[in-house]
């Protein structure tokens, strides 16, 4: 298992060849992680190497320049109805059946602030750490674009409803590994705001509106500029949306459109003089550049990637950055002007006359912090720790299924904890784990949904039961049954799940008779002298213990049945050995 | 619900340039049933066929009228239909087209109805029509209509009838509805009203709905009512004064409740404290503001104002001088704010979603819809959304919002330490008494009289020519509403009644003008029965004066003589210096009471109480019931939403 940690510490000695780590590698692993794992893994790590140095090649001008970044995300907040109307919320819907009169502007219309769209507001606010303001206030966003009927967004610019957040990021949310093992980015302030209209652009410049999403709820959220690596951009991008949906402040993931991100990019010298910029307060920046609408993590990292050098290029070439707003597009290799400085629009704020201040009491943000559940965060500690779960392992069991796989393990866990219940925590969690996430996600079928093979829930049920899956690796465990009857008796369990009628474990390994009989001393001492090779068994006397190895592998792969366990096989090809050293 | 819109539309576009090429020439739609009103104050009407929905425009009366020229026999119904309502072309009906006066609204039918108007029907109230304003509202003479001016009544169709609730002022004067609904921003109803001799009520702010008033400026905007009688407009008050749930800018019924109760404590407070030997109305206090008295007023106003103030100190009110001292600045306030506001307000008009558009493209010139706008928006709304953009622009902003905001907290201070009675929207503050005008008498060591209200003209003068307006610059026009804004800037309530003139040989009369002068009444805030029941009592006692005058021989000839000072005085205006004129001068004396005078019976909450007895507040209709019960049902639900969610209070600014 290749971990983030592994990696680094790997990358250093770059002259190695790969044959060389292999080499390395084979003899100082532990001789019971299987050959062919060990041979993907050091391709991805080969991977890895070749693309860190490439991209250091890349843009050696990295070394004099510093990046900063600063990223504002848009998300949809899931609530049942709009922000300021009793419009629902919804999100395919056909076009333009969801409008109240005051989300199109109707003259005479007012708005009305649906108090319920603060409920995951103050989650979100929450789960970032926030500082929840006692009073906000909505003020008025000018700005002509026909996806805005009242020529002005309402959005919390003097006074917003949380300030003085942070996140942190890890080494295994994919940050820079120049961030090393954790950085803590502050958040400046999230705000409420409405969401324009849907525009379906049509063949000779006709643009169709759809007002199902204009007003619906946003949340922006604005972190500092203490971003310096276009991967930790991502990696923040990709955990906001995590917590977001663990708190359930969100509706939809970024690959839908629900959360969108705009960033800001500026670059200064690392020895020289400071710049004369200052950006939420921090000091001594370049001239920044915003480029808006990125809808992937892909790009917001691509779009940073390209920006920076661009900036870079521009600079060295004595050139000035502009205050200018810039877009892109997926799969392009350069950011593209979209308007600049004196082309930019003055928004004139003004505080809202219609809305007054939103007061928010003590009462509800201790209840709902309180009830914020656990954040993924502190799901990836406990599968670290208390469960013996890798980082990685534990990050995507987190990730999948919109913490479902994460429900699913712990219930499988509590099962097994039923079955044998003095067992160490950490060794059942990690049995567990392997099977939950590696075994289980190795499952396909035709018939299956492609998305989501298992039709897991996010309250951690699916078509195979977890009492069942518990059972399963309860009997490997205890050798009832072998390896490779379990992974076929947990595809069985999957397509009879699938096809509605869920069956029992022990009635399938009846079924099948897999009931594992384990082979007798003779049964044993007869496979290995039928793989003994004089050659090998030389080279054993000779010193090359390892070689025997080579040998328990034929009896394995003799058997056929998995019913070899390799450290009897051992110790009965030691026995034999034994014999040829006394000849 | 709504199809998509096309932002480009190229057939439909085609399809409206022509209907809008023939009908280029005409302005106005038709007044059918009530086409020999010359004033041309109303816009449409319920029965008419042709009414601005199909963009159908007919020929323009006002274009034949000029033609023909004014004519001064126009019908005038004596007695009003009961219940008949005449609405600003600004409060939305669901069955007669809201214009705004905007040729960028011109035939918009909105799909809902303004709350108060739903209020108004619930009580029986019929809708005769919509009347003529300035667009959207801006303006104080109700000239800058894409319909064409407002006239005053006949036969002074040459003088302004006001704005910007001028055809509403007018419809009431000839008696064409029982009551007009209007709304005032900066003066909008007390204007007109003083103009054309008419009663305007604008109320405290957010004690009746604006849902379905398009806006202008959203934090001054209240629907006001205009009428013949005081006792209609209280009536209409209380019938329409409700809380709509959909209308986050009224006053929830928790404070009206809790202001209800400290009300009735006050007046408790005020028995308590009444000298018994006078009757009620004897014991109220009118405050004469010495900022008030300003150069530019006219001296037939001053006189009438002065007049006033002698009728209520006769009866043995006290009038004393207060200071609002920055009643100078409060007009300033007022021409940054409201332009903000309606700048901003104005944004969504585009012609995409309704309204007309322009037949270039939307993306044609600099800024999107810039033609739309452009072809749609009259001179007057276009100026203060330049005003409004400028003032809000990020290099303007701290200059002029955020200081006439400032000013604005400032105004309301003003008024708040001078009424006997706390603002019960803000806690009750200190005040020191050197930021005291040094004219301000101070009757004991306690500081300056708390007044019950405040009593001053509603206009500098009385109505100009319709050919003077066009002379004006803009600045002129505003200086019209120097009276007006600072009551609308504390959102306080404020009446504006006819001042009769109780001289009966009107020797200084000019027989060819309106000679229409309003006194204007203020009290603070929420303090709005009081301050229509005071209009009542001056209005009588108005007319009590002039019925003992014609009684009394001795008096007509009296009056006569004066008269004939008068006029001679009116003749040297020019040496008309403010601190010549008595009462408003600054060596005025706490005023003597008269107690021993024989009083009509006292005013107070006697009266109101009786006059809410003649009230009669019918029964909602059963499906109008239901709604408000649901509404109520509702906002209960929304209150109990989690138990947790913490007080929502609408902060009135």
């Amino acid at each position: 298992m290749v971990t983030k940690r592994y990696h680094v510490a790997s990358v250093a000695p770059t002259t190695q060849t790969p044959t060389d780590q292999s080499v390395t590698t084979t003899t100082t692993q532990h001789a019971t992680i299987p050959f062919r794992k060990q041979l993907k893994d050091e391709a991805r790590k080969r991977k890895a190497d070749t693309a860190s140095r490439r991209r250091k090649e890349d843009n050696p001008k990295l070394n004099r320049w510093e990046l900063t970044v600063g990223i504002e995300i848009h998300a949809q907040l899931n609530t049942a109805r709009k922000l300021f109307s009793g419009a629902a919320s919804t999100i395919n819907d056909e076009p333009n059946t969801h409008v109240a009169h005051f989300d199109l502007a109707m003259p005479g219309s007012q708005p009305i602030f649906r108090k319920a769209t603060l409920l995951p507001a103050i989650r979100a606010a929450l789960a970032l750490n926030c500082k929840i303001q006692r009073r906000s206030k909505f003020d008025r966003k000018h700005y002509f674009h026909w996806d805005q009927p009242a020529g002005y967004q309402i959005t919390q610019y003097y006074e917003p409803f949380a300030k003085e957040g942070h996140i942190t990021l890890y080494a295994h949310d994919g940050i820079a590994e120049e961030d090393g093992e954790q950085i803590t980015i502050g958040i400046k302030q999230i705000q409420m705001e409405q969401d324009t209209a849907k525009t379906l652009s049509q063949p000779g410049d006709i643009h169709l509106l759809d007002y199902n999403r204009v007003g619906l709820p946003l949340i922006e959220i604005i972190t500092l500029p203490q971003i310096h690596h276009p991967a930790t951009a991502a990696a923040l991008v990709r955990k906001v949306q995590v917590i977001l949906n663990a708190v359930d402040a969100c509706v939809l993931g970024m690959e839908s459109g629900g959360l969108r991100a705009d960033v800001n990019v500026s670059v200064r010298r690392r020895d020289g003089d400071v710049g004369d910029h200052e950006y939420g307060g921090v000091k001594g920046l370049g001239q920044r550049t915003e480029i808006k609408n990125l809808s992937s993590f892909k790009s917001v990292k691509d779009a940073i990637v390209a920006e920076r050098d661009r900036q870079i290029d521009v600079l060295e070439s004595g050139g000035l950055i502009e205050g200018e707003t810039r877009g892109w597009t997926i799969g392009s290799t350069e950011t593209r002007r979209l308007r600049g400085k004196e082309g930019e629009v003055d928004y004139r704020y003004m505080p809202d006359p219609d809305l007054g201040a939103v007061i928010i009491g003590d009462d509800l943000i201790d209840y709902l912090s309180q009830n914020l559940g656990v954040l993924p965060e502190q799901e990836v500690q406990a599968l670290v720790g208390e469960f013996g779960l890798t980082f990685k392992d534990a990050a995507s069991v987190v990730s999948l299924n919109d913490g479902g796989r994460y429900e699913y393990l712990r219930s499988v866990i509590d099962d097994f904890l039923l079955l044998s219940p003095d067992d160490d925590l950490k060794r059942v969690g990690k049995l567990c784990g392997n099977w939950v996430l590696h075994e289980m996600g190795g499952l396909t079928h035709p018939g299956a949904d492609e998305d989501n093979p298992l039709g897991m829930a996010n309250d951690g049920n699916c078509i195979i039961p977890h009492n069942q899956l518990a059972k399963l690796v309860y009997l490997l465990d205890i050798r009832k049954i072998t390896g490779k009857s379990a992974k076929r008796i947990l595809s069985e369990l999957f397509v009879s799940g699938l096809a509605g009628n869920q069956r029992s474990t022990e009635d399938l390994v009846d079924e099948a008779g897999l009931w594992f009989s384990p082979l007798s001393n003779a049964e044993y001492e007869g496979l290995a002298r039928s793989v003994i090779d004089l050659k090998v068994v030389e080279e054993i006397l000779a010193g090359k213990e390892g070689k025997i190895n080579f040998l328990v592998g034929k009896m394995m792969r003799k058997d056929g049945d998995g019913r070899v366990d390799p450290q009897k096989a051992t110790a009965i090809l030691r026995q034999i050995i034994d014999e040829f050293r006394k000849l | 619900m709504w199809p998509p819109a096309p932002v480009v539309r190229r057939a439909a576009r085609l399809a409206r340039v022509k209907a809008a090429n023939a009908t280029q020439a005409s302005r106005l739609p038709a007044l059918d049933d009530l086409k020999n009103i010359t004033s041309n104050s109303f816009i449409s009407f319920p029965n008419s066929n042709t009414n601005t929905k199909n963009g159908d425009l007919a020929e323009s009366p006002s274009d034949a009228v000029e033609e023909s020229g004014p004519e001064k026999t126009s019908p005038s119904l004596a007695r009003p239909l009961p219940n008949s309502i005449a609405v600003k072309d600004n409060i939305a009906t669901a069955d007669l087209p809201t214009t705004c006066g905007s040729g960028i609204l011109r035939g918009y039918q909105s799909p809902f109805q303004a709350f108060v108007i739903e209020q108004a029907r619930a009580y029986g109230g019929e809708v005769t029509g919509k009347t003529n304003l300035d667009e959207f509202g801006m303006g104080s003479h109700s000239t800058h209509s894409f319909f064409g001016p407002v006239r005053n009544k006949p036969p002074f169709e040459d003088f302004s009838a006001g704005g910007s609730s001028g055809g509403s002022a007018v419809a009431v004067a000839q008696g064409l509805c029982e009551v007009a609904l209007g709304t005032d921003t900066g003066g909008s109803i007390r204007l007109p009203a003083a103009y054309t001799k008419t009663i305007g009520f604008k109320p405290s702010y957010g004690l009746l709905s604006r849902r379905g008033v398009v806006p202008y400026a959203n934090s001054l905007d209240t629907v006001g009512i205009l009428s013949q009688s005081t006792k209609i407009i209280l009536k209409t008050f209380l019938q329409l004064g409700q809380h709509d749930i959909a209308d986050p800018s009224t006053l929830p019924p928790k404070s009206r409740k809790r202001i209800a109760k400290w009300h009735a404590k006050m007046t408790m407070e005020r028995r308590a404290k009444a000298d018994i030997s006078k009757p009620g109305f004897a014991n109220l206090k009118i405050g004469v503001p010495i900022e008030y008295n300003i150069a530019e007023l006219d001296p037939a106003i001053r006189r009438a104002w002065q007049n006033a103030l002698t009728l209520f100190q006769e009866q043995g009110c006290t009038v004393v001088p207060v200071s609002l001292p920055n009643t100078k600045h409060a007009l300033s306030a007022y021409y940054v704010l409201a332009p903000a506001e309606a700048a901003s307000n104005l944004s969504k008009y585009d012609g995409i979603r309704y309204g007309t558009r322009s037949q270039l493209s939307d993306g044609a010139g600099d800024v999107l819809y810039s033609y739309s706008r452009g072809e749609g928006f009259g001179d007057e709304v276009k100026r203060r959304i330049l005003l409004g953009s400028y003032t809000l622009s990020s290099e303007a902003i701290d200059n002029y919002f955020i200081k006439a905001q400032k000013i604005r907290r400032l105004v309301q201070r003003d008024f708040d330490r001078v009424f006997s009675i706390s603002n019960p929207l803000r806690p009750p503050q200190q005040f020191d008494l050197s930021d005291m005008d040094d004219s301000v008498l101070l009757p004991d060591k306690l500081g300056p009289c708390d007044v019950d209200f405040i009593v001053c003209p509603t206009a500098p003068t009385t109505p100009p020519t319709l050919d003077d307006i066009s002379k004006q610059t803009s600045v002129d026009a505003y200086m019209n509403d120097v009276f007006t804004v600072p009551a609308s800037l504390a959102g306080l309530p404020a009446i504006s009644v006819p001042y009769k003139g109780y001289f009966p040989s009107g020797a200084f009369r000019n027989p060819d003008a309106p000679n229409s002068i309003g006194i204007q009444i203020i009290g603070q805030y929420s303090d709005d029965v009081r301050v229509i029941a005071t209009a009542h009592k001056f209005l009588q006692l108005q007319e009590d004066k002039a019925n003992s005058r014609l009684r009394d021989n001795n008096f007509r000839a009296r009056d006569k003589k004066l008269a004939i000072k008068e006029h001679k005085a009116s003749r040297s205006m020019v040496k008309f210096t403010p601190s010549e004129e008595g009462i408003l001068s600054r060596n005025v004396k706490i005023s003597k009471h008269f107690s021993g005078r024989s009083m009509p019976k006292s005013l107070d909450y006697l009266l109101i109480r009786k006059m809410l007895q003649e009230v009669k507040i019918t029964k909602y209709p059963s499906r109008k019931g239901l709604i408000l019960q649901q509404q109520k049902s509702k906002a209960q639900t929304d209150r109990e939403f989690a138990g947790a969610l913490a007080a929502w209070d609408q902060i009135m600014h």
